[in-house]
């Protein structure tokens, strides 16, 4: 017995890996599924009504849903920002602000100190694109319908 | 008079193409068998199960930029790479594929030692390559690449001789058809030769654990450094090509070549299909042996060859001699 | 090990009296002033009363007529600073490299980014900043602001000192290489395949990170600071982020310290898998490599499912955690985690019995107990060659002080022993965290903190995957730091690499190298 505990177990658990199912995720056949509290791309709700579509090509895919009870003027999320990737802009004469997502490093700050929890966080995560502007949040500028919600 | 049978011979069957496509169909059991072991999938997309997946790559080198450096000895940088593939094809075609070998002969007396000085010319000219490209990296590599298959070499045309000792001739076609006609293949007479000569192959096609010439962990990318599109092509597919005459010349030697129970049609088809499952086994061996083991160092290289298995081989030798004067004549 | 508690402070005091001054339980252990050249003296006087005293940093700092200088020491059970100051006209002081030759890369950190010269230092050159950067302007001054700076045009050739025997032959790793994960500069001189000298050159992933926390806040800092490492992220916010309470004296309910140290140990976890795969891969083993980077891919779905993220995991803040773990969590950590120990044996069967792997580590990049003492060396490293220093144990910070585990020393001093040092490493977080998990105080996981910090100055030391990290952080009151100072364990194992290799075969550096598990990021902020 002492014998055999002196070979290295790698040579019989390679010829049983070979009929064993692999350990790899086949993305993009197959999705993964994440935890709902993930820090993915923020300030969104992908099944709320009444927003608009930023031009991902997505049909049901990522948008904006900024209440309208922001203050626009508490400057909390620009002021903690560590990448400093919210900027406030001004939307059809309200100041609403703009994440920029080639800056953001989704630490989900802003998420935190927003005092009136306008910004949310979701779970998409695939925010590759071939167009640099696309990854420009503008703010929703239909702010009367949200107010009900 | 044009002879078409001998043209689709080197061709087609079993010449240039269907050696060609076995060389890819053995690559690709060996991405997946090491795949597999490692527990991933190897290639998946390019085909069904990715099967077409080095024929992809092979395609897509073709398509990339052709750069030769300035410095570098312009012909034999620009032809080492297909004077090595074609040598080692043509020194594959000696081998008895389908019963007879692709010029329809069963060779001549010492083609053995004819196809192994062929596979070291090859070899020599890969090295060639590397340092007519006058970079450091590659220097070095090919460098190594020359001590460690010359110095391999030795054993292996011993140990490639004990067959010979025991069929009693020089000629492939008569050791392998010897095998085919007693039913012993010389994997059982002398199984010593058969261990000694798959790691002395696992050196000269210098696969891990001998694999210092591609550690990329000291020599980026050693030979191939400064080797780019259609020649990096064929560097690689003269490495594959390399990988199936090995296995193919264990086959020959050890397990009877394309020999085999043949049950209903023509001969050859069955030769054939023979060849091909014995070849695929010993691809698979080698693959296991280089994914279970790490890599040696040089030095450790050196010393193994000169100190274990070239005095391992002479052994073998002799003890396969008294075997086959004293024992043999007793048993068979 | 010393067993008896040698008061370092009354030793110097005795020593030197009232030549120098001494503020007890400032900074840690306390705080010498030596100024005018005693502070060789004190140093010297501590060597001599303890062997194990080595420097952890050199802290050089602005403070406005003078430039401050302080020298952090750790020794058994003590912590001491020594501070000098120079004035900015003329900033020279002397050096201590004769009497610690660890401290050759601090002083030449703190001689290139403030420009305070060392006499007795016989290398020149920039260490730190790039080729092209100007003479003269010293970055970490208040005075010089950093997007101001014009460059210089790059030299046109480097001058490469060649070896003056024709035999030796000088071969350059570097920057870019295979072997190494990211690029640092080695100029190896062999003689046939033995190696003579190794020069290194850091430097090149210097981003200026300890300048850009000055502007910005402490919150965001937070998250710059977890920046400096990818694999080590949450230990450098843990330790920036306690540093800061240290000087805000704020006090973290119970919860957070457990649950930080859930975080930490995850952590440590995923380094260690990294680094045993990333071995595995340097000596041509790519199959280990794939067990291992498989093992590791649930521990980063675990750290996904606390945190959030794979692998920024951002769990820190000042005043306690972000987040708590949910109680429908648990189950899958601790079997995700009993996973993983199960399949430690295989991998320690391979270590004691698999041949090949035997003659690549073996012998290979010894490190003897007395130079792992005299050149500072910490974590995994030094662990391996028989020093029993880990700051878990030394100077419990969070909730380790409550929670048991073993400390891991090997005494061979090679490669081998510095990979098992860090497998035997992975069981104990393994306990530490079921540990943790077990015995979790109720209550809250965070308390408010106000932005702004009042002033003063603290300094603190935990233990990341590689080694002893040292944080100092000076604040002026205001809402922003007004000197962080951030040493991290590669910068302090790179000297041993420098002497383990001499006298080996060139073959072996990498996987010399690897053992001592580099990370360049951590090494030049």
């Amino acid at each position: 017995m002492v014998k055999k505990s002196r070979i290295s177990p790698i040579f019989k658990r390679a010829v049983s890996h070979i009929f064993t199912k692999p350990a790899t995720t086949k993305y993009p056949f197959v999705k993964p599924i994440l935890p709902e509290d993930a820090r993915c791309k923020t300030v969104y709700e992908i099944k709320s009504c009444n927003v608009i579509d930023i031009g991902t090509g997505l049909k049901d895919g990522p948008t904006v849903d900024v209440r309208s009870i922001v203050g626009s003027n508490c400057r909390v999320c620009v002021r903690d920002c560590p990448a400093a990737a919210i900027e406030i802009v001004e939307v059809e004469g309200k100041k609403r602000p703009q994440i920029r997502f080639d800056k953001c490093i989704f630490c989900h700050q802003c998420v935190e100190s927003c005092p009136r929890g306008a910004i949310t966080s979701s779970i998409f995560y695939e925010l590759a694109t071939t167009d640099k502007c696309a990854l420009i949040q503008k703010p929703n500028p239909n702010t009367k319908e949200t107010k009900s919600q | 008079m044009i002879d078409f049978t001998l043209i689709f011979r080197i061709l087609v069957f079993p010449g240039f193409t269907f050696i060609l496509l076995l060389t890819l169909f053995c690559d690709w059991i060996e991405r997946k068998i090491e795949a597999r072991i490692q527990n991933r999938v190897g290639p998946m997309v390019a085909g069904p199960a990715g099967i077409l997946q080095p024929l992809a790559d092979f395609i897509k080198l073709l398509t990339k930029e052709d750069i030769t450096p300035r410095d570098a000895k312009k012909t034999i940088f620009k032809f080492a790479p297909l004077v090595a593939f074609t040598i080692m094809v043509f020194a594959f075609c000696f081998l008895p594929i389908d019963g007879t070998s692709v010029f329809s002969t069963s060779g001549f007396s010492g083609d053995l030692i004819v196809i192994l000085a062929f596979a070291t010319v090859a070899n020599f000219l890969l090295f060639l390559a590397g340092w007519a490209s006058c970079n450091p990296y590659g220097t070095i590599g090919s460098a190594r690449v020359l001590t460690q298959f010359l110095g391999y070499d030795i054993p292996l045309f011993l140990i490639a001789l004990t067959p010979a000792f025991i069929a009693g001739s020089v000629q492939i076609a008569s050791i392998a058809s010897l095998q085919a006609g007693t039913f012993l293949p010389f994997i059982v007479l002398a199984p010593w030769a058969f261990v000694l000569f798959v790691i002395t192959m696992q050196a000269e096609l210098e696969k891990d654990p001998f694999d210092v010439p591609h550690s990329e962990s000291e020599l980026v990318g050693g030979l191939e450094t400064e080797f780019t599109g259609a020649k990096l092509a064929f560097l690689h597919l003269t490495r594959d090509v390399q990988v199936v005459f090995g296995s193919a010349l264990v086959v020959e030697l050890f397990l009877g070549g394309p020999y085999g129970p043949v049950f209903f049609g023509p001969s050859w088809i069955w030769y054939t299909l023979w060849f091909v499952l014995k070849v695929i086994a010993v691809v698979l061996i080698s693959e296991y042996i280089t994914t279970v083991v790490a890599r040696f160092r040089i030095d450790q290289v050196l010393s193994g060859n000169w100190r274990i298995l070239l005095p391992a081989a002479l052994l073998s030798l002799m003890l396969t001699v008294a075997l086959v004067t004293w024992v043999y004549p007793l048993v068979i | 090990m010393s067993n008896n508690k040698i008061d370092i402070l009354n030793v110097v005091a005795t020593k030197l009296g009232t030549k120098v001054q001494i503020q007890p339980g400032h900074l840690s252990t306390g705080t010498i002033i030596a100024n005018n050249g005693l502070h060789r003296d004190v140093l010297k006087t501590m060597i001599d009363a303890d062997e194990k005293t080595g420097i952890t940093a050199i802290t050089g700092l602005d403070l406005g007529a003078n430039l401050g200088v302080y020298y952090h020491i750790h020794a058994t059970n003590a912590f001491v600073t020594i501070k000098t100051e120079v004035p900015k006209e003329n900033p020279k002081i002397q050096t201590i490299v004769d009497i610690h030759p660890g401290s050759l890369f601090h002083e030449l950190e703190v001689a290139d980014l403030l420009g305070v010269i060392f006499e007795g230092n016989p290398t020149s050159g920039h260490f730190v900043l790039s080729e092209n950067w100007p003479e003269g302007i010293y970055p970490l001054r208040k005075d010089v602001k950093a997007n101001q700076v014009k460059l210089v045009p790059t030299p046109a050739s480097e001058k490469i000192k060649l070896p003056e025997n024709e035999r030796l032959v000088k071969i350059i790793i570097g920057p870019q290489h295979p072997a190494l994960l990211e690029p640092e500069k080695f100029a190896v001189t062999v003689d046939g395949e033995i190696v003579t000298k190794v020069e290194p050159r850091i430097g090149y992933v210097h981003r200026g990170i300890e300048k850009a926390t000055e502007s910005r806040t402490y919150l965001q800092d937070v998250y710059l600071v977890e920046r400096i490492c990818g694999i080590c992220n949450s230990i450098h916010a843990c330790a920036f982020v306690e540093a800061v309470e240290k000087v805000g004296k704020i006090e973290i309910p119970p919860r957070a310290k457990y649950l930080r140290v859930i975080a930490l140990e995850l952590n440590r976890l995923h380094s260690h898998l990294l680094t045993l795969g990333h071995a595995g891969l340097e000596i041509g083993y790519e199959t280990l490599f794939q067990y291992f980077w498989r093992d590791r891919e649930p521990i980063m779905d675990l750290i996904e499912l606390t945190s959030g993220n794979r692998v920024y995991s951002s769990l820190m803040t000042v005043g306690g955690v972000r987040r708590d773990i949910k109680e429908s969590d648990i189950p899958t950590i601790k079997s995700v985690l009993e996973d993983l120990r199960g399949k430690l044996p295989f991998y320690r069967q391979i270590y004691e019995n698999e041949p090949t792997l035997k003659l690549r580590m073996k012998n290979v990049g010894v490190l003897k107990r007395e130079d792992a003492l005299k050149l500072s060396v910490v974590g995994p490293v030094a662990r391996g060659s028989g020093v029993d220093i880990d700051v878990r144990k030394d100077e419990p910070y969070e909730a380790y002080g409550e929670i048991p585990f073993k400390e891991i020393v090997y005494t061979e001093g090679d490669t081998w022993a510095r990979m098992n040092v860090r497998m035997d490493e992975v069981e104990e977080s393994i306990n530490i965290i079921k540990y943790a998990i077990d015995h979790m105080p109720t209550g809250p996981f965070r308390i408010d903190v106000a932005r702004s910090v009042p002033a003063g100055e603290a300094v603190n030391r935990v233990e990341a995957p590689r080694g002893e990290l040292f944080y100092y952080v000076r604040s002026n009151g205001t809402d922003m730091p007004d000197r962080v100072k951030v040493r991290t364990p590669t910068f302090a194992n790179i000297p041993s690499f420098l002497k383990t290799a001499i006298g080996e075969s060139i073959a072996d550096v990498p996987a010399n190298f690897v053992s001592l598990d580099p990370c360049f990021s951590c090494t030049d902020r």
